[in-house]
């Protein structure tokens, strides 16, 4: 998992961007409603003007919104979108949507058959089917449930003994979206529950002791294999010891006054880690600061458009917001410095707990067997006190846990001596920083500024979990308000479709975003052109890497349409929400605490698209002859 | 359809509508109280016109041309015409279902799309399009609450109008169980649920056997009794005859006749006289007298009964006389007060 710069971005960052206004998703918010009203009335206009004639149409819509701000917004009442949220309720519930749980639980039992409890990293793997499965049929139901509604309610005429009660359009729209998330809940919450006990008990598991040696007074030994994995550990004289750690988590073993050994629990396997992370500098091969470490090749990840929000659509930025490995060499001045701040001393009473998760890049063969080896340094900012290095070996693809002690040697002032971590290492306001460095010459380690932070501490997995289905409450919620919204103005039928492809151009909005930054002169990136020259290049088997040969009038016009063509695509993915973005389920299966500002941005993103729907539906079923 | 009479269904205040008898409209123009008359208008249609258009705007059918109609406050006014004479239209152009191509609606002096005037309306429909998955108790809630109503007053008023359509022993089960009149009942009774001032009623007696018909025409009786408006569209011209005050009648989306029932029905230049008791030769000095006086006679004969009639008295019988069988009855009924005249015999 790599997380991104705009994942660290804090609610005020990602709302108002300061000092890059125009990227900000306040801007981006506003310019999708007002879009969306002129639009709106425009349309509305034109169709009232084609009804009634220029004039008349005008006051037509003029009375439209006058109706919306003087009567229908002050005049919703609770009572009435409760009543059609009751209603959407017992319409899901009877047409049996719970049997969804039923097809969700058959499912788990079936993985529990084929997820193999022995890999490498168990954890992962069950997290991420649990949140993945649940997030396809939530989002597959919700698109079935809200679409068909109001179109059903219009073809049977129902909708007639409705809108001759005093229940405005707001009421009706609102109640139906709010009715089928409260289904969603319903659905969710038992399937939260069936995977957290599913994920739990599926990976709890125990060991025997198998071996114990004694050496000199001191108790080793070994477990058994459980899962693919087994341990070793040490006991100290009460007879106490935690297993060293293996895919993430330990046990505590006890010996009994009658010598018997008990191995408890794994401790730390499902976990929700809180880290506190520092920002990345690099120093170049001269040891002169520089803003990216070495670039070993290919490091492009792809994504990273979308950051940019209105302010890319403009033209005004055309970066990639995206973190590359940076690398640093072996045997040279090369080191990365990560810096930390708010360190409380308090909070870390024995020392600094360290993770990374950093990648390693030969040159040479090198000692295979041990591995590419690193060293990390404290050193203070202030005074450039620094520890001696403390050496590991990259562990490539999982998460490695250092630990820096409060009592260590380094250099002050040009003295070795013993130095404390907090009075002479960290600053009075608790700034640090980290040197990572290689020491195998002719090997590389890369590493980005989320690849190295400080454990603060862990949050308890069910509350992480809770957030990720939090996400995917938001998601469903997002689907349900469009597929109303759609079902306002469409048949059934077209209004899932149109759903869908809303929540699919919204899923590919970033590669859409990055065909859309290929398509810009300069860009060197060629993706194959537009649809019109990317369906010619397939007809004559041309490589997308060829130029476009053509002879220059058909090719401009054909570049041109495509251009228009795709930085329409491009706006409208701009618009819609971005559901991949809003998917938190890899920082569960990858253990780490959910941050509180992505839940706050996800939910703020759904309320402002919930309401947007509930907008437009209303202009839609306001205007609309429901009886024609 | 139950006791109708018996239950306190409608409100207190209603009273005040009561006291306001239905204004002819001739008598309107001509009495000082014009200007209150004018107020009681509860719908009015100003050139009111329907084109339906395809998907593409093109023009398909005019539904509607030009209505200038004004329902008074307290009156049964009834539309009639063949199908597709835009009966169901003009009610649907009040109720905001649809949009006026051009002309207006007022209702409650209030433009029909405003949702506001909802407040007041029941409506029928012609079928009952209620949620199959409901169950009475809950279909009627479902539709009070959307009035706003509080929980006991809804409470209250969902058990009245259970027991008033006579649906009390099905009210907890799904209307997708229902018979047609029973679906009907409990489509009136949602109509009701607000006890509105307007009554909207499209086709109300279809689906409803003649015992049913027969209770729906006396309702809309009892509501214009306590003062409501009741609009009602419908094929069958014996009911219309039965409950309206006045017609429209409608053919091709034009207004083709509009007036009291009474006046419209009346056969101007024909006597109607009913006798009991007439022997032979009595009859034939009165036809000799009619010759006298310039007149002549076109008919004599025995009064019929209405189908309507005979079945009603038929089940109302078997309900009194459980297991008798009434054979080779052959005509109809002596008229009641022949009836009676041989009692005191």
């Amino acid at each position: 998992m790599i997380l991104q710069p705009e994942d660290f971005w804090s609610f005020s960052q990602w709302l108002l961007r300061p000092g890059a206004f125009l990227e900000s998703a306040l801007l981006q918010g506003i310019a999708v409603a007002i879009f969306l009203m002129i639009l709106g009335l425009l349309f509305g206009y034109l169709v009232s003007a084609v009804r009634y004639g220029p004039v008349e149409g005008f006051y037509a819509v003029a009375r439209v919104v006058r109706e919306f701000v003087t009567k229908d917004l002050p005049q919703m009442r609770l009572r009435r979108i409760g009543a059609m949220a009751r209603l959407a309720i017992k319409e899901a519930l009877r047409r049996k949507v719970l049997v969804v749980v039923g097809v969700f639980i058959v499912a788990l039992l079936l993985a529990g058959w084929y997820l193999d409890p022995t890999s490498n990293d168990p954890g992962r793997l069950y997290v991420s089917f649990v949140l993945t499965a649940t997030n396809y049929l939530l989002i597959l139901l919700a698109l079935l449930v809200s679409t068909f509604s109001i179109p059903q309610d219009i073809k049977s005429r129902t909708i007639y003994t409705i809108v001759t009660k005093p229940v405005n359009a707001l009421e009706i729209v609102l109640g139906r979206i709010l009715g089928f998330a409260a289904v969603g809940t319903m659905l969710l919450v038992p399937m939260g529950v069936a995977s957290y006990f599913f994920v739990s008990r599926g990976l709890q598991h125990s060991h025997e002791v198998e071996e114990v040696e004694d050496r000199a007074g001191e108790l080793r030994g070994s477990t058994s294999v459980e899962l693919g994995h087994s341990h070793t550990f040490q006991l100290d004289e009460d007879g106490q010891g935690l297993t060293e750690l293996q895919r993430g988590h330990r046990h505590l073993v006890t010996r009994s006054s009658d010598n018997e050994f008990t191995v408890g629990p794994a401790v730390g396997l499902l976990r929700g880690r809180q880290p506190i992370y520092g920002s990345l500098e690099f120093l170049d091969r001269n040891g002169n600061p520089a803003d990216q470490g070495l670039n070993v090749g290919y490091e492009d990840i792809g994504g990273g458009y979308g950051a940019g929000g209105l302010a890319r659509l403009m033209g005004r930025v055309n970066r990639r917001d995206v973190y590359q490995h940076g690398y640093v060499e072996g045997g040279a001045l090369t080191a990365a410095i990560y810096s930390f701040g708010g360190l409380d001393p308090n909070q870390f009473t024995d020392g600094l707990p360290l993770e990374l998760s950093l990648r390693a890049f030969r040159t040479v063969k090198g000692d295979i067997v041990t591995g590419v080896r690193g060293t990390l340094s404290v050193r203070n900012p202030e005074t450039r006190a620094e520890s001696q290095p403390l050496t590991f070996i990259v562990k490539e693809y999982e998460v490695d846990q250092q630990f820096i002690p409060v009592k260590l040697r380094g250099t002050a002032g040009d003295v070795v001596k013993d130095l404390d971590l907090f009075t002479d290492l960290v600053t009075s306001d608790g700034r640090t920083e980290i040197v990572v460095r290689c020491i195998d010459s002719g090997q590389y380690l890369g590493m980005t500024q989320a690849d190295l932070y400080i454990r603060a501490g862990d949050s308890s997995f069910a509350w992480n979990l809770f957030k990720a289905y939090l996400d995917l409450w938001l998601q469903m919620l997002i689907v349900i308000s469009f597929g109303v919204m759609f079902s306002t103005f469409l048949s059934g039928p077209v209004a899932l479709i149109a759903t869908a492809v809303a929540v699919l151009l919204g899923m590919a909005a970033e590669w859409v975003f990055e065909l859309s930054a290929s398509m810009t002169p300069g860009s060197r990136r060629n993706l194959g052109g537009g649809p019109i020259e990317s369906l010619i290049r397939l007809l004559r088997q041309d490589a997308m890497t060829t130029d476009f040969d053509l002879s220059t009038v058909p090719r401009v016009i054909i570049q041109g349409i495509d251009r228009v063509t795709v930085y329409m695509l491009d706006a409208v993915a701009t618009a819609l929400p971005n559901l991949p973005k809003m998917n938190t389920s890899e920082f569960v299966a990858n253990g780490m605490n959910i941050f509180g500002a992505l839940v706050g941005r996800h939910a703020t993103a759904a309320v402002c698209y919930l309401l947007l729907a509930v907008m437009v539906g209303y202009f839609f079923l306001k205007t609309r002859e429901v009886a024609g | 359809m139950g006791p109708v009479g018996t239950l306190d269904l409608f409100r207190e205040d209603s009273s005040a509508v009561v006291a306001t008898k239905p204004v002819p409209p001739e008598a309107a123009a001509s009495t000082p109280a014009a200007t209150a008359a004018a107020a009681a208008t509860v719908i009015e249609t100003r050139n009111l016109s329907k084109v339906y258009r395809d998907f593409w705007g093109r023009r398909k059918v005019a539904a509607l041309k030009g209505l200038d109609i004004e329902v008074k406050r307290g009156e049964v006014f009834g539309l009639l015409g063949p199908n597709g004479s835009g009966k169901s239209t003009t009610i649907k152009l009040i109720l905001g279902l649809l949009f006026p191509t051009t002309g207006r609606v007022l209702v409650f002096d209030r433009d029909a799309t405003e949702t506001a005037k909802n407040e007041r309306i029941g409506y029928l429909p012609e079928e009952s399009y209620l949620y199959r998955f409901l169950n009475a108790e809950e279909t009627l809630d479902f539709y009070g609450r959307l009035f706003d109503m509080p929980a006991d007053l809804r409470k209250q008023r969902v058990d009245e109008l259970i027991k008033l359509v006579g649906i009390d022993r099905a009210r907890r089960r799904q209307l997708k169980e229902y018979s047609k009149g029973m679906t009907r009942r409990v489509g009136l009774a949602q109509a009701l649920i607000n006890d509105p001032d307007l009554i909207l009623l499209d086709e109300p007696t279809t689906g409803l056997d003649p015992l049913g018909s027969r209770d729906m025409k006396d309702l809309i009786l009892q509501l214009r009794d306590q003062g409501k408006t009741v609009l009602l569209c419908s094929h069958q011209l014996a009911d219309v005859q039965d409950v309206c005050d006045r017609i429209a009648i409608l053919h091709q989306g034009e207004l083709k006749e509009l007036g009291r029932v009474e006046e419209l029905l009346k056969v101007k230049g024909v006597t109607e006289m009913q006798a009991t008791n007439l022997s032979e030769e009595a009859q034939r000095e009165i036809a000799e007298v009619i010759k006298r006086h310039g007149g002549s006679l076109l008919s004599v004969d025995h009064p019929t009964t209405t189908m309507e009639d005979l079945f009603l008295n038929i089940v109302r019988e078997s309900e009194a006389r459980p297991g008798h069988r009434r054979v080779g009855a052959g005509g109809a009924e002596e008229p009641p007060a022949r009836k009676a005249q041989e009692g005191v015999q």
